[in-house]
């Protein structure tokens, strides 16, 4: 019987194949591509935005039950690519964590922190056979009291690193592409350039001109290190700019 | 301790001495009885500190993931409800009387009281701790229906400043906290400032000054 390349090993559990890999993990990363969403993160000199599109799959779906942004604590922000039931768990796991942490020892979780700990999850769903990875690419933003602004990612294989500026699901590649064009020589970026950069690293990938409601914002300032997720008419503001500036 | 918590027309004031004692001994005299749980939402302290604090710091706790969860700011019901699970689960080991206040969307303004023991009251006005004793008739008479926010904080400050006169374990300094759905502001009123009731001696020097003052003065005139 012919098995392929496979070789049967990932229809198992995660165990490596011959030639070193984890077929799970590599359908975990295909999973997040295939639920066909991007997403952008770029830092600025006192803010982080998060940018992702907004796609209503169903007419009658009610469009304020659809999001991919979650507040983990008032000032931790975290964006899913992927499959958001996946998300849902970790988010939830993610917000006990966070606010078990504030409880114990008295101060906020920093962003590193948590990103490690929820990097440290997935990475444990690669060892264990009764599991499997998340499908879901994690974004996560916000304030560092030390460091600034902080944007993180975590993937389903357990990594984690901290960007400038980044992008996960289907258009990944490209955005990244046009990112590294953008913050070439540290920009610094101010809140307005932060947001307007992100949501045109997208417009751009996609090569399309949105709607205000097909698309979702968060962001993180360093003056008021809440995290908020931007309303229609705020993200239209940023559209506007946008179109007037180009 | 001297804790209150009075509704007004739009808010709640909360109030408290600020003196900690060990027994005789004031081992903090500008304590901070008034503590936040959430953005909207305070409690008033009395009894054992640790007991107090490590109470307040779990409800907290579960108010932010509340909170977080539900993604809009919890209820002062939910809070007080929270403090009463505590207060009457751990009834046996806890020695603490609670007043909460706060604000929320739906109800508005509201102080719930909560003795030692875990019940939960839902008062116009509440008063706690040691100093609370000499303040029944002063409230009864002095507490009206509907009051503005400047009347409720002048009766909070006035009834602590009272209690603080008579009872030996209050003392120190005036805190209050204001809230309504405009947020809360914290005021504070210095010992020094305070009214002085029946028989209260005019503020003197420091014990320090009195001996090196280069001229003998005497403490009492």
């Amino acid at each position: 019987m012919s098995r392929g390349s496979g070789g049967g090993y990932d229809r198992h559990i995660t165990i490596f194949s011959p030639e070193g890999r984890l077929f799970q993990v590599e359908y975990a990363f295909k999973a997040v591509k295939a639920a066909g969403i991007t997403s952008i993160g770029v830092r600025g000199k006192d803010s982080v935005c998060v940018v992702t599109q907004k796609k209503v799959p169903d007419k009658l779906l009610d469009q304020t039950s659809v999001s991919h942004l979650f507040p983990i604590t008032k000032y931790l922000g975290l964006l899913a690519t992927g499959m958001t039931a996946d998300a849902r768990t970790l988010v939830q796991q993610a917000r006990n964590e966070a606010a078990e942490f504030r409880f114990k020892y008295g101060y906020e979780m920093p962003v590193d922190v948590l990103s490690k700990w929820i990097a440290d999850k997935s990475q444990v769903y690669t060892q264990h056979a009764y599991m499997r990875p998340l499908g879901v690419v994690a974004m996560i933003l916000g304030i560092d009291e030390e460091k600034g602004p902080q944007l993180f990612k975590c993937d389903p294989a357990g990594h984690f690193f901290g960007h400038k500026a980044t992008s996960a699901g289907s258009k990944e590649q490209e955005a990244i592409n046009f990112l590294e064009k953008k913050m070439k020589n540290d920009p610094a970026f101010s809140y307005e350039e932060t947001v307007q950069t992100a949501i045109s690293a997208l417009q751009s990938v996609l090569q399309e001109d949105f709607k205000a409601s097909e698309i979702e914002v968060g962001v993180v300032k360093k003056e008021d290190p809440i995290f908020r997720v931007l309303t229609t008419e705020e993200i239209d503001e940023h559209l506007t700019a946008i179109s007037e500036r180009d | 301790t001297t804790i209150i918590g009075v509704t007004y027309n739009g808010g709640v004031v909360l109030g408290a001495d600020s003196r900690t004692s060990t027994g005789m001994y004031v081992a903090n005299r500008a304590s901070d009885k008034i503590t936040q749980l959430t953005d909207n939402v305070y409690v008033c302290r009395s009894g054992s500190a640790a007991d107090s604090q490590i109470v307040s710091d779990y409800v907290r706790y579960f108010l932010h993931q509340h909170t977080i969860q539900l993604g809009q700011p919890a209820t002062v019901k939910v809070a007080a409800n929270l403090t009463r699970l505590l207060s009457y689960n751990n009834k046996d080991r806890l020695q603490t009387g609670m007043i909460i206040g706060g604000w929320d969307k739906y109800e508005g303004g509201k102080i719930y009281g909560i003795p030692p023991g875990g019940t939960v009251l839902e008062q116009p006005f509440a008063i706690g701790g040691s100093g609370s004793s000499y303040l029944y008739g002063f409230f009864d008479q002095a507490w009206k229906e509907g009051m503005t926010q400047e009347e409720a904080e002048k009766l909070v400050v006035t009834a602590v400043s009272l209690a603080i006169a008579r009872d030996g374990a209050s003392g120190g300094v005036v805190r209050t906290v204001t809230i309504n759905k405009d947020g809360a502001t914290r005021k504070f009123y210095s010992g020094d400032s305070l009214q002085l009731w029946h028989e209260e001696l005019e503020p003197v020097n420091s014990l320090l000054d009195v001996v090196f003052a280069s001229s003998p003065v005497p403490m009492v005139s």
